[in-house]
């Protein structure tokens, strides 16, 4: 007995011993970056900012590499078509400290990693809104500088009135009123979305196109009980929708079914008194709770659309069995362009979001922006990134016609032109495409929110594509985009924005998790019948004593500070 | 002869029956996969194909073949696939033997084997291991496929207690004869274990072979990425809602018929591997015979 | 002195595996400290805050902890004794077929599955056991009801299950096999000579023969006992089946993965290592004492 006690005593503290030879090693491995970050910023002067840096200055970076972004001619992301660029164009050498393929959240592991470890911390670095909590953890680490004074000295005016489109870009990159990070501004309705309908199914029935939610109900049960394409009840999918990851979200969203009766869910809406409500525990859900458990017995919807994620939500669709699915303006392009293939006489058109009984519709918004560039505070020459930005701005995002960018960012990579001058199609590039704005420091080059709808409506209208979007989206875009773009901004006031873009709240932290699940938990057992409607207001009484009281508190604090 | 009793004759076709639907059983997502990787894509995204290829087409195929990323991180993947198997052997083999002895025999011999399990159970996480990796030089190195998966003490184990199966007369008789473990180990223990080892080869084959996450944190350059790596890289699992979009881009990330094609050569090397291992399993059984 | 001089072959025989050992395993294990921490990257380990107990509290603090740490539990153990049980009988019966050929083309059918992501997999699953999809045509072939197998609290951990074992079992198999080809012949040339039938062979030394590597198996096996297999529930689950399908690792997934919360994820690693290596320590001890057998 005493041996085999000893026996196993023995490795656990041998082990115990090396633990405590490891902490050392690790904890001071720690330490360095504290140390670092320690320094205060050297003061900077005046008038440095310039067009050209001679002596070359020097930026440096990480990547999180697209992993569908290709690669030609030899080229890395460290060194390509665009850093050459930097260097011949604005003296700028663009140092790469590490890149890593961002597939399954790899780049936030590997500099959360690489913080831990000590490594040097790039001047740069712009992360998506997938990254946000990382975003926030690297501003409240105190070695990212406050931008905003650099963004009012140094940004052109181009770049500083896309900004102030929408005021309230800044909001959740900004700690105390000091604004933290440069928000990475993106096309305004990139998410918003239409619904796309089977024009030739409509048509075959003589049916226009449903205005209303009685009206879409009464094409969902032509398209599936007399069927035109001749597919039987059960073949059909008259709405193709999933709720598999959220009841908000770009393809198969369901959220405009509860827009019609007055709220939004899984996002923080404005209420009547002017303060934000979380959708999904407004009353009226129970109106769109009852429909969609309406439409579920009566096979509108898909059976497994608890089971299904967006890109499934897709697949009926281009199988040409599904009559109804809504998405973005884009959507043309892809996927529904394939349903040709296997539905011959199948034509999609863009239709308007229809209206709640009291001519209510709503539909999500999009954020202008898409994520945020910071700026770590020892970084010699911040004014060099500006140098660089505003080219963009000022030559790329509004390309004029003749300027340098007036067909795309590098001939040969996003664009080519052939004998006549004409663009040609990116499937026709030597070599292949590449989406070269990748390349650039941030990861969009340059985007003015509204000026890619612009492109759309001027196309809609007839006129003739001219300037670098333009030519973008009448070559690259489906044919009915510019259609979908028109009538996606003609209910332009149904969108609305999730209102709270703020840092994870404090209660947040530990219960929103919880509060998620039993919300997505009733929401899908309504739906399917499994909890009666009723049941959604004991939901509601449970989310707000489970933390949802005081997480609506904490939002309204935040929305008050930065109203 | 038993087998050849009614009772048993009946057993016996029932069995392959049996055995011969759970096999077919399994087989079926696997030629799914396959019909979807030889058919055309507007097919594959609306989830058309079933069991036969639908519009045959061999695009994924040739789209896969022409990618140099992909032919290059099959000739990493074989590379860390020989090397780490050789290596996993090799200290398997070696720990295995002292580990298998009577606790009379090697006294220390408990301690060390708890150390073995204890680490098998416990671990820092990555942040620590990251920062070893770091120490150590490893990042962006060859060797990190190689080198911190040398020791599973799951195959030290089954080693042990394979060698404990060896009759104890054959080792006394060596050891009489005057040869030292070392020699015993090599010259009696190494011809009659080949099926143990065959199997220890196989799962540190397979783990290799399938191991991605190291690739793709600590090799930085995607050129040198193992062929796992590769891969998962092209099957894309991400938070789209967040994302600047356009259709050019959406239709590079669904590839579906190229993925199918991509996982199924991904995977035939080492399918093809088993078939040729599972010799050995009846080669040992002949030679533990003849040796006895 | 001379114990040692008799044994430094062992303890040389060892080192490379010792060195290996303590590299890769014991010096990060350093870093086990973090779930006591409130880690943030940039302080590091030896600048992060101390909490204390905080973040194994918040673990069983939850609402739903109980639901999830339970959820878990059931899973991985049926996983774990089917994962057992369904290999072992498997390799006996494949044993018993006499045609190499056939025997070796079922062994390497049976064991491709192994080789399909559940990224892949449970698209298929999804579509195979869809309300009218193929499983629920047959079960309505011989007139049953349609079964809604992943979205149903009833259905779920069941589908979860057999999913994984039909995954795994042909992978799992192989290791018995290897315990089967030690056998040596002569002991079933005796028992044929004795008179004993197929049955009486089977029950008296094949069986016995899979016995130790049985528990040597079952016994590491313990150590997933709160590892309920992330991959397949997270491209399996949805809504309607948190009751039941929810377990510890998604749950952390999406708490602490998604949001970088270092020290909660490293405090629950530890916690399911504590509890593995306590039933580990058990059963070590139980295998000793009932089978005089010491499965390390």
């Amino acid at each position: 007995m005493s041996d085999r006690r000893k026996n196993w005593l023995l490795p656990t503290l041998a082990a115990s011993i090396l633990l405590a030879g490891t902490l050392a090693g690790c904890s001071g491995g720690g330490s360095e970056p504290k140390s670092e970050a320690a320094q205060p910023a050297e003061p900077k002067t005046e008038n440095v900012y310039k067009d050209k840096y001679d002596p070359e200055v020097t930026i440096t970076t990480v990547w999180g590499v697209d992993p569908t972004l290709q690669f030609k001619n030899g080229e890395t992301i460290e060194n390509n078509v665009a850093t050459k660029w930097a260097k011949e164009k604005f003296g700028i050498n663009i140092k790469s400290l590490w890149s890593i393929t961002d597939t399954n959240g790899a780049f936030a592991t590997k500099l959360r990693l690489a913080m831990s470890s000590g490594q040097e911390m790039p001047d740069i670095v712009t992360l998506g809104t997938e990254n946000q909590q990382l975003a926030q953890d690297l501003i409240d680490s105190g070695m990212f500088a406050e931008v905003g004074t650099w963004f009012d000295q140094y940004a052109s005016d181009n770049w500083k009135s896309a900004m102030s489109l929408d005021s309230n870009v800044w909001n959740q990159y900004s700690r105390d009123g000091k604004r933290m990070g440069i928000p990475v501004l993106d096309f305004a309705y990139n998410h918003d979305y239409v619904l796309w309908i089977r024009q030739d199914w409509l048509d075959k029935l003589g049916m226009g196109a449903p205005k209303t939610m009685d009206e879409l109900e009464k094409v969902m049960d032509a398209f599936k009980n007399q069927n035109p394409s001749g597919l039987a009840p059960d073949k059909v999918t008259p709405l193709s929708i999933g709720f598999k990851t959220s009841m908000n979200t770009w393809m198969g969203d369901p959220s405009w079914i509860f827009g019609a009766y007055g709220t939004l869910p899984q996002q923080w809406n404005v209420a009547e008194d002017g303060s934000l409500e979380y959708g999904s525990v407004n009353a009226s859900m129970k109106q769109g709770l009852s429909k969609l458990n309406e439409w579920m017995n009566k096979g509108y919807i898909p059976k497994e659309a608890a089971l299904w994620d967006e890109n499934k939500t897709a697949e009926p669709a281009v199988a040409g069995t599904a009559g109804i699915i809504p998405g973005p303006y884009w959507m043309s392009g892809w996927p529904l362009l394939d349903t040709v293939k296997n539905a011959p006489e199948a034509v999609w058109k863009p239709v308007q979001i229809p209206t709640g009984p009291d001519g209510t519709a709503m539909r999500h918004g999009t954020q202008y922006t898409n994520g945020v560039t910071l700026i770590h505070k020892d970084m010699e020459h911040p004014e060099a990134f500006f140098t660089y930005q505003n080219y963009l701005f000022d030559n790329f995002a509004v390309s004029k016609e003749g300027g340098e960018f007036a067909n795309g960012l590098f001939e040969g990579y996003d664009f080519e032109l052939d004998a006549n001058g004409e663009m040609v199609p990116n499937d026709e590039i030597q070599g292949g495409y590449v989406n070269v704005v990748r390349y650039l420091l941030v990861r969009d080059g340059a985007r003015i929110p509204d000026e890619q709808m612009k492109a759309l409506l001027k196309l809609a209208k007839g006129g003739k594509p001219e300037s670098r979007l333009e030519k973008d989206v009448a070559v690259n875009y489906g044919k009915d985009t510019p259609a979908a773009a028109e009538v996606l901004l003609s209910q332009e006031e149904i969108s609305k924005k999730d209102m709270f873009t703020g840092p994870v709240t404090a209660t947040m932290k530990s219960k929103w998790d919880y509060l998620t699940k039993i919300e997505n938990q009733t929401l899908n057992e309504i739906i399917y019948g499994k909890q009666p409607v009723e049941s959604f207001d004991q939901f509601v009484e449970t989310w707000k004593a489970g933390g949802g009281e005081q997480i609506t508190k904490e939002v309204n604090d935040w929305y008050q500070s930065v109203k | 002869m038993y087998h050849k009793t009614m009772h048993y004759r009946i057993f016996n076709v029932f069995n392959t029956c049996l055995l011969v639907s759970l096999a077919i059983l399994c087989i079926i997502p696997l030629l799914h996969v396959l019909a979807i990787s030889f058919s055309s894509k507007a097919a594959a995204d609306a989830s058309l194909v079933g069991l036969w290829p639908v519009d045959f087409s061999l695009e994924a195929y040739k789209k896969t073949i022409n990618n140099p990323a992909f032919l290059h991180s099959i000739w990493v993947s074989i590379a860390r696939t020989v090397l780490g198997t050789a290596l996993t052997l090799a200290v398997t083999f070696l720990a295995a033997y002292p580990l298998s002895k009577d606790n009379r025999v090697f006294r220390s011999r408990s301690i060390y084997s708890w150390l073995f399990v204890f680490s098998m159970v416990f671990n820092g996480g990555l942040v620590p291991f990251y920062i070893v990796i770091q120490k150590l030089g490893l990042i962006n190195s060859f060797w990190v496929l190689v080198l911190p998966s040398t020791v599973n003490t799951f195959l030290v184990i089954l080693m042990l207690n394979f060698f404990r199966g060896i009759p104890k007369e054959l080792e006394e008789a060596a050891l009489i004869d005057g040869a030292g473990h070392f020699k015993t180990l090599f010259k009696i223990f190494l011809p009659i274990s080949l099926p143990s080892i065959a199997t220890i080869a196989l799962f540190s084959m397979v783990f290799h072979w399938n191991s991605w996450f190291d690739g793709l944190l600590y090799i930085n350059n995607a050129k040198d990425f193992p062929l796992a790596t590769f891969l998962q890289t092209v099957i894309i699992q991400r938070d789209m809602s967040s994302m600047s979009m356009s259709p050019k881009e959406m239709e590079m990330l669904s590839q579906t018929t190229v993925n199918a094609a991509q996982i199924f050569i991904g995977a035939a090397p080492i399918l093809l591997v088993y078939p040729f291992l599972q010799r050995f399993f009846v080669k040992g059984m002949t030679l533990g015979s003849v040796k006895e | 002195m001379k114990r040692i001089k008799k044994t430094w072959p062992f303890h040389v025989m060892l080192l490379p595996a010792l060195i290996c050992l303590f590299l890769f395993s014991y010096l990060p294990m350093g870093g086990i400290i973090m779930a006591f921490q409130d880690y943030k990257p940039w302080e590091g380990v030896g600048g992060s805050a101390w909490v204390g107990l905080d973040n194994f509290r918040y673990l069983f603090e939850r609402q739903d902890s109980m639901q999830v740490i339970w959820n878990t539990l059931v899973i991985a153990v049926m996983k774990i004794v089917f994962n057992l049980l369904i290999p072992f009988v498997f390799a006996i019966l494949l044993n018993e077929i006499r045609k190499t050929a056939l025997q070796r083309s079922i062994q390497t059918m049976v064991y491709l599955p192994h080789f399909l992501s559940w990224v892949i997999l449970g698209g298929i699953l999804i579509e195979m056991l869809a309300v009218d999809g193929f499983v629920n045509r047959i079960l309505a072939a011989v007139g049953l009801d349609p079964v809604f197998f992943l979205g149903d609290n009833n259905w779920f951990r069941f589908t979860v299950i057999v999913s994984d074992v039909w995954k795994e079992f042909g992978y799992n198999t192989i290791v018995f096999l290897a315990a089967l080809a030690g056998v040596s012949p002569t002991l079933y040339e005796a028992a044929e000579m004795d008179g004993a039938n197929r049955l009486k062979q089977t029950l008296h030394i094949t069986i016995p023969s899979m016995i130790p590597i049985t528990i040597v198996v079952g016994t590491l096996a313990l150590g997933n006992i709160l590892n309920a297999g992330f991959d397949q529930i997270f491209n399996l689950y949805n809504p309607l089946v948190y009751e039941k399908g929810d377990i510890i690792d998604t749950f952390v997934y999406r708490t602490a993965i998604l949001n970088g919360e270092m020290g909660f994820g490293t405090a629950i690693g530890l916690f399911k290592s504590v509890i593995s290596m306590a039933l580990i320590l058990v059963s070590y001890r139980l295998a000793y004492k009932w089978a005089g057998y010491r499965i390390f």
